[in-house]
Parts: structure tokens; sequence; C-alpha cells
């Protein structure tokens, strides 16, 4: 057998068609063609008849021996048998399932609406600092300044006489706000007292200050 | 009953030697389907012999093609029966886009590869085991065809095994053959393409003689 190299568009034109005029589903005139080209190339000519044999190989029944009535009989069986509850019992629908959720999204949307007007209602502190002015604008309010040389002891001492309560400071300048925490005393009286004593630098109601 | 000697796609795909025309093939075609169509009607409303006539007619052809994922007897067997099995519960929904050969051949496709996976099987490693399982009543020539295909056969993967099947044995489309195989039809004319030229390469050697040498062949 010749042998010939063709890398011409021809022989691969003859490759894309072999299948199909083997399989006989190819144009008349394609085949036609092939044929042509096959009786001047032994390249193709012996790739067809490869080819050829490839499908006389392949439209051999096969070699693997399987009962084709052995094989219905088992099916007919098959069909006979009672069918295996293969598909669990659905509780819920698919249906009922969609509602449920929906419901408990809207009871979700709820809950989380309810939680955030509550926060939103709820904005004072359970804290508070001595600088808010709530509690510098509390009736009976003073302000003192004391010295810087007054000892701690003598200013609790101070404080626990004339029963005050100090609510504010020190400040910027050392001044401190106290209030009555219970004192019958006036405030008037309280400011002597206050002016009076040789480490108390300043004693000025709050209510007065411009 | 319609034997399983020749299955039906492949009587139906004569050579051009065999003197057949193409008229007659396609009208042969259309018969063998019309034919089919009005078995799955009938299996559609639980008529078992149709059942068994349509079974009859694609058990050769399918396990040939089968045959070519799996060597194992029984699993073929088990294959063949959950295709007919899922034919018969759909038959009712056959949409008819498609001949019922295809359709049939796409149901056995799918359920040979879920078979194989279930049971860890690789049809690649599977097909080696075909050596000397050939049965002793075969003629003298057609063992060794026979022989020679199984050889040139284990040279290809499982899908090239399956879509040369479909192209040279059972006389189907590139269309038919990415309907049947669920691919587009550019992977399968790749599949093919890669497995002709293994073929190519590997026929001639096993058959004694010298490589053809071709190029530019895509």
């Amino acid at each position: 057998m010749t042998i010939q190299t063709n890398p011409g568009k021809d022989c691969a034109r003859a490759w894309e068609i072999m299948p199909w005029v083997l399989q006989a589903t190819a144009a008349p005139e394609q085949h036609e063609w092939l044929m042509h080209h096959l009786a001047q190339c032994a390249a193709c000519s012996a790739e067809f008849a490869q080819q050829s044999r490839l499908r006389c190989a392949l439209s051999l029944p096969t070699d693997v021996p399987v009962d084709a009535e052995r094989g219905l009989k088992h099916l007919l069986q098959r069909l006979d048998a009672p069918e295996p509850e293969t598909t669990p019992v659905r509780f819920w629908s698919s249906g009922r399932l969609t509602r449920l959720l929906a419901v408990a999204v809207v009871v979700q949307a709820i809950g989380i609406g309810a939680l955030g007007v509550r926060l939103w209602s709820d904005q004072t502190p359970h804290y508070r600092t001595l600088s808010q002015p709530a509690l510098l604008e509390r009736a009976g309010a003073l302000r003192i300044v004391p010295a810087t040389g007054m000892k701690l002891a003598d200013w609790n001492k101070l404080l626990h006489e004339l029963d005050l309560r100090v609510i504010d400071g020190p400040n910027d300048v050392g001044a401190y706000a106290v209030v009555p925490a219970g004192s019958t005393l006036s405030s008037a009286s309280l400011l002597r007292r206050l002016r009076a004593d040789r480490d108390i630098r300043l004693a000025e109601p709050v209510d007065n200050t411009p | 009953m319609v034997s399983d000697r020749q299955p039906l796609r492949i009587e139906l795909a004569p050579t051009p030697q065999n003197g057949h025309s193409r008229a007659a093939m396609n009208e042969s075609t259309s018969d063998v389907d019309s034919r089919d169509r009005v078995l799955l009607q009938r299996m559609a409303t639980g008529d078992r012999a149709a059942l068994e006539t349509l079974y009859r007619a694609y058990h050769g052809g399918l396990c040939r093609f089968l045959s070519r994922l799996t060597r194992r007897a029984d699993l073929i067997e088990e294959i063949v029966n959950d295709c007919f099995w899922i034919a018969w519960q759909k038959a009712g929904s056959f949409q008819g886009d498609s001949r019922v050969s295809t359709w049939i051949m796409g149901i056995a496709y799918r359920c040979g590869l879920k078979a194989l996976r279930q049971r860890g099987d690789e049809p690649v490693d599977d097909y080696a085991l075909r050596e000397g399982r050939g049965p002793s009543h075969d003629p003298d020539e057609d063992r060794e065809l026979r022989d020679w295909l199984g050889k040139a056969l284990e040279h290809l993967s499982a899908d090239q095994r399956v879509v040369v099947e479909l192209v040279y044995g059972v006389g189907n489309s590139l269309d038919e053959v990415a309907a049947i195989m669920q691919a587009p039809v550019g992977t399968v004319k790749a599949r093919l393409f890669h497995a002709r030229i293994k073929l190519r390469n590997v026929l001639p050697t096993l058959a004694g003689d010298p490589p053809v040498q071709q190029e530019n062949m895509s």
C-alpha cells in the first residue's frame, strides 16, 4: 500500500465527511466527491477502509451475554411489585409552609419594631454626669470655690456641718456646685456661713450667675 | 418478536456499499419512529404488550451501547431495566422533540452513568476487563474483528467510546449524540475528533498495517 502525505484541504474535508458518508447521511454530492477523492488519495482511502472496518466491528452485537427475556421478566416483576415508599410523607405542604414562613417574618418584623420603639423612647441613660445642665439648674444650688490649701478633711467637715452635697465640679477654675441635702438653713444663711469660712474663696448662688 | 442480533437503528443506517438509498433509509427511520411513538402512546395507557415490544426491539442495541460503558452483564441488565422503568413511567410525557430512539438512548446513558457512580465504578477501567470474554461460538472473523475493536477502544475514554458507538455503531448525527449525552454539539464534535485521531493511530497497528499518515485534519 502506498502511503501518501497530503496536507491539502481535500484530505481535511474527506476526514470531516467520512463518518456521514459511512452512515449514508451525507449529501449525495458529498458522497460522490469523497469517492472521487479516495480514488486519488491512498492515505484517505486507507483511512476510509479503517473507518469502514470500525463501523462493521461496532455493528456486531455485544459480546456481553445479556438475556433479553430474563431482563424483561425482571422488569415486569418490578412493575408488579408494590411501589416502595420512596417519598417521605410531607407534613408541611409547600403552600402551607410558605404561609407559615410569611407569618414568622411578620412576627419578627413586629418584634424588631417594638424593640426599636422602646429603644427610641428610652434615650435617657441610666446614669448621670455631674456636668449635666439639669443638675446645675436645681433650685438652691450654690457655687463655691475652696482655697487651694484647704484640707480634704476640712472640706468634708464643712459640707457635713452645712448638710451640703456636691453635684458638680471642680470646673476649670476649681469651683464646685453644691445643693442642700436636707438642710433647713436658707440659701442666704448658707452663703453667709460659707463666706465666713476662711478656706472658702467664693460662695455664690448658681441662679444669680450672670 | 424482534431479534436482538441486529438492533433496529443499525438496520436503518445502511452503508453505501449495501445498496440502500438515502431516501429508503430516511423512510425506514421515519416508519420505525412512528411505530415507536405508537408504542409509547400505548405504554402511557398501561399497555404492557407495547412495553414488551419496545423492550425487545431496543434490548440488543442498548446492551451493545452500554457495553461501551461497562462489561458487567448484570449491571447492563439493571441499567436497561432502569431505562425502561423510566420510559414506562414517562411515556405519557414524551414530547416528541426527538426520535424515540434518541430519547431512550439518552435515558439509558444517564442511567448507566448513575449506576456506575453509585457503585464507584470507573467505566474506563471497567472496559479494560473485556479481554477473553467473547462468546466461544463466535465465528472466527467476527471474533477477530471484535478483538481488534476491543483493543482499539481501550485507548479511548468512556465518553469517546460512547460517541464513537453512537456515530459509527448506531448511526446518530452529532445533534442526536448531543441530545443523548446532554452535551453541547461542539463538545461531542471534539470528542469524536480526538477519538478518531487516536483510532487512526492505533487501528492500523492493531491490524498489522503501518499507520496512515495524514496532516491538517482539524
